[in-house]
């Protein structure tokens, strides 16, 4: 098991995010993360990534805390974190500087294939500095990619490129985590979604087998949270 | 989600490794595809039609084994050169042919008005 949740919840200071969430991700899955805003999509996210701390239960990553293995995973979180005078060749000194698995080269490849302009990050578009972050996480070699809203708020032909680089860059014996409102399009990139709604988990599904009973995920996320 | 050969893909539809063995077995029974030609590899055709890797590998295990398929090691998947092409047109069309005709005995159509319904729409379509 790549990452696990025993009986987690998260308070923050009024309301709860996480109400006591159990949950297990193996190794080489892609995992759609769906909900409503506020159904805590982020806050699992950032549970798993050790930005935040459980109020009770325990998060495990890679049979460790999620903050002693901060090095094999990978989080993108819906701030943009660019510098505005960065352009992609900074940010691979930078994300090299910073990360022992940043693969130079992989990072060009996937400038080219998400077709990042040259340009420094303050001239960019929010889709074209939505392409150059998902570029600077997909070039680090971790096992666990952890991905908040990486197609919000940016244009169609951006959240298709990105979508296909994921398909691309995704290996077996790795593990996406991808909150998303693009239900629509993102669900074919999925073998299994969790459907969030007010901290819990409403359903946790396998979407071949949602589809083989002529439900698309959109029609479930709609029956299931609507 | 098309390329040259237009691959079509529908969430509504079903499972999707059905629904890329259909493309696949479709492209051969138009003769867009041959018997003996490379197919992309899984991570290709799932980057194109943005699904997951694992589905076009499903998917090519279930032609593989109906005999559609084969891999050749570190090659790739071909169609196979005794890949049975008519049968799988004619079984093509028997289901299109059944979908309409369960169609139109639901509507309550005799046989005459059934196939002067679908000759219309298809003059229709030739004059367009």
């Amino acid at each position: 098991m790549l990452a696990r949740l025993d009986n987690v919840t998260k308070r923050y200071r009024t309301v709860e995010g996480l109400r006591d969430v159990s949950l297990e991700f193996p190794e080489g899955e892609v995992a759609g993360l769906l909900g409503l805003n506020g159904s805590g999509k982020s806050t699992l996210l950032k549970l798993l990534a050790g930005l935040l701390v459980p109020t009770a239960g325990r998060v495990t990553v890679f049979d460790g805390t999620p903050r002693r293995n901060r090095a094999r995973l990978v989080y993108l979180g819906e701030a943009d974190s660019l510098y505005g005078w960065m352009d992609a060749r900074d940010a691979e000194r930078f994300m090299a500087g910073l990360f022992a698995d940043f693969h130079r080269d992989r990072f060009r490849e996937l400038l080219q294939g998400l077709d990042v302009p040259p340009r420094k990050a303050k001239a960019m578009s929010k889709g074209e500095r939505g392409r150059l972050r998902l570029a600077m996480t997909l070039a680090r070699d971790a096992r666990l990619y952890l991905l908040d809203e990486p197609l919000a708020g940016i244009d169609l032909l951006s959240r298709e490129r990105i979508l296909s680089s994921l398909v691309r860059e995704w290996h077996k014996d790795s593990t996406i985590l991808l909150s998303t409102h693009e239900v629509a399009e993102a669900e074919g990139l999925f073998d299994r979604v969790l459907f969030l709604r007010e901290g819990r988990v409403a359903l946790d599904a396998r979407a071949e087998a949602l589809r083989s009973e002529g439900r698309s995920v959109v029609a479930t996320f709609r029956e299931v949270l609507g | 989600m098309t390329d040259r050969r237009g691959w079509f893909l529908d969430p509504e539809a079903g499972p999707i490794f059905q629904q890329i063995g259909d493309n696949v077995r479709r492209f051969l029974a138009r003769g867009d595809l041959r018997p003996g030609e490379k197919l992309p590899s899984a991570r290709d055709l799932a980057g194109e039609l943005r699904v997951n890797p694992n589905t076009v590998v499903h998917a090519y295990s279930e032609l593989e084994g109906q005999g559609v398929l084969e891999t050749r090691r570190g090659l790739g998947s071909f169609v196979r050169e005794d890949a049975p092409v008519e049968g799988m047109r004619q079984d093509l069309i028997r289901r299109a042919a059944s979908r309409f005709a369960e169609e139109a005995v639901r509507l309550g159509l005799s046989k005459g008005e059934a196939i002067a319904a679908v000759k219309e729409v298809l003059d229709a379509r030739a004059a367009r």
